[in-house]
């Protein structure tokens, strides 16, 4: 178990470029325990390949990355990630994708796994192919909430949500989180809500690093009133 | 991890159990009857055993293409593997897992359906005697369990390569093919040294050549059970060629009176052979190649994943 003072994510001049085309640059980064952290930046900023890179499905081309403490591939059960679109068996059930869970995982918490698929209203017996977007990302969220993870890694997970649906998602998300003594880190490119769930900002643009910290932190010290204006500013 | 790969894998099994049952069930019957017949009658069984021949044949390309190329490849092209890569299992264990649960069904399979066909043919091959020939060789016992092996790791190596499934069936398809057409020209002729013996030419070993050629080769020369791989020219009794004029007075005559007249010139070849109590040091070395081949395959593909 990492200490609290120890980063939950370490990044030094982490690179990562597909055929020689930089899809992640120089980027340094601490993230502390506890927070949830927003990831904003236009499309192809590189925050999807930051968050692979996070849950070690991706490598690093160059430079260092510890998350929790060890090399992204070596933290498999520790860190829950949903991917953008959350791609789930379409051919499966949800009660079989929570039986997936629960073989795959040692950690698996089936009573919170339950409650959840219950108050999201999935039908046990709907295979995934036939569920709405909405209801995919709350599969999603459940697999990866209910392997008790302490990163949870999140790629435009609000993406497929109607307003209304989004804003459960997000309290849930938040109160989940904050239960379990979590950290998260989603990507999205819908600032209200990262305004609404996150307490940590990092802004990419072009694949590199613009700002990170604390919302509070970062709020002070470029004197902006919403962190709207704080984003536009630093992307312009 | 091998609930996961069995319940993807699991209607696909069925269908394939259901075909297989039929198949099974329809190979005892004709067993039994080809065992109530006798020895002079079993020449009726052989165009459905050449249809059964062909099945046994491509079942193993089938496994390859069906269950070999989209086993990782349908993975990649649809997303899921961001999705089962972030449980807790490692991807070379999924992987492992997953090859060992179709391949395991394939092999079973082609394994099953190729030791009904040798049963229920044993009576006409014994008769027909030329086990050792490319189509019954790669229909019976061991064979056909290990190419099958060898089929659906070459799917699943070129789904994880090309990242797509119908190159990937394709590609099996095409490369699969090849090395079935090349193993028995190239191949398996040099996986032992073959015998050289005197052949006496007589009229009935004339009737069953394939070919007399104006130069005195001969093709189809047989050796009861074994695989003839050479033979010289027709030599005379003092060993040197036979006389191009006796020769040609022989086969210029009406095709029924020739071998009795090339009988009478007391003619010989040399063949180069293997004899028929090779049969199993080959078909164990053959299936070794294939699984040899397969396990390869495993490495690359275990190699490979880490990076997909």
């Amino acid at each position: 178990m990492p200490s609290d003072t120890e980063p939950v994510i370490l990044a030094e001049n982490l690179s990562k470029s597909y055929r020689g085309r930089p899809a992640l640059t120089g980027c340094d980064l601490r993230v502390p325990r506890g927070r949830i952290v927003g990831l904003v930046g236009p499309n192809g900023a590189g925050k999807s390949t930051l968050l692979q890179l996070v849950c070690g499905l991706i490598e690093p081309s160059s430079g260092r990355l510890t998350v929790l403490g060890a090399r992204p591939a070596g933290t498999l059960s520790r860190v829950g990630f949903v991917a953008q679109e959350t791609p789930l068996y379409s051919g499966l059930t949800v009660a079989e994708h929570l039986r997936l869970g629960a073989r795959l995982n040692p950690r698996w918490d089936a009573a919170l796994a339950r409650r959840r698929v219950e108050q999201a209203g999935l039908p046990p017996g709907q295979k995934a192919g036939r569920l709405s977007g909405g209801q995919r990302a709350q599969l999603a969220l459940t697999i990866a909430a209910a392997k008790r993870p302490e990163l949870l890694v999140l790629d435009e997970p609000a993406a497929a949500l109607d307003p209304l649906a989004r804003d459960g998602f997000l309290r849930h998300l938040v109160g989940s989180v904050r239960e379990a003594g979590a950290t998260a880190i989603l990507s999205s490119h819908l600032l209200p809500d990262i305004e609404r769930a996150c307490d940590h900002l990092i802004v990419l643009s072009g694949a590199r690093v613009r700002l990170a910290g604390d919302v509070a932190d970062l709020l002070a010290g470029h004197g902006s009133a919403t962190l709207e204006e704080l984003v536009l500013a630093v992307l312009r | 991890m091998t609930w996961l790969s069995w319940r993807q894998f699991r209607t696909q099994a069925l269908v394939a159990g259901a075909a297989l049952l039929v198949v099974a069930a329809y190979l005892v019957v004709l067993g039994l009857r080809i065992r109530d017949t006798d020895a002079g009658g079993l020449m009726r069984y052989q165009s459905k055993l050449y249809l059964l021949d062909a099945l046994v044949i491509i079942v193993p390309g089938l496994a390859g293409m069906f269950w070999g190329a989209p086993l990782v490849a349908r993975e990649l092209e649809t997303g899921t593997h961001r999705f089962v890569w972030a449980q807790s299992v490692s991807r070379r264990r999924w992987l492992a897992v997953k090859l060992l649960v179709v391949t395991g069904a394939a092999v079973l399979a082609t394994g099953l359906l190729s030791a009904l066909l040798t049963w229920a043919a044993a009576p006409y091959d014994t008769v027909a005697g030329d086990r050792f020939s490319a189509l019954l060789f790669g229909t019976r016992n061991l064979a056909p369990a290990a190419y099958a092996a060898f089929a659906v790791l070459l799917g699943a190596t070129l789904g994880l390569l090309l990242r797509r499934t119908l190159p990937a069936m394709a590609l099996t398809f095409v490369l699969f093919t090849a090395v079935q057409v090349a193993v028995p020209l190239a191949v398996r002729p040099h996986l032992g040294t073959p015998v050289t013996a005197s052949q006496p030419v007589t009229a009935a070993v004339v009737r069953e050549l394939r070919f007399l050629s104006s130069d005195a080769d001969i093709e189809g020369l047989r050796v009861h059970g074994g695989w003839v791989v050479r033979t010289s020219k027709l030599l005379a009794p003092d060993g040197r060629r036979v006389d191009q004029d006796r020769y040609d007075s022989c086969v210029l005559r009406t095709p029924e009176t020739v071998g009795e007249c090339l009988e009478a010139l007391d003619l010989h070849v040399s063949a180069d052979y293997f004899p028929a109590d090779r049969y199993w040091r080959f078909q164990g070395l053959e299936s070794l190649l294939y699984l040899t081949a397969a396990a390869l395959l495993a490495l690359l593909s275990r190699w490979r994943i880490r990076r997909a």
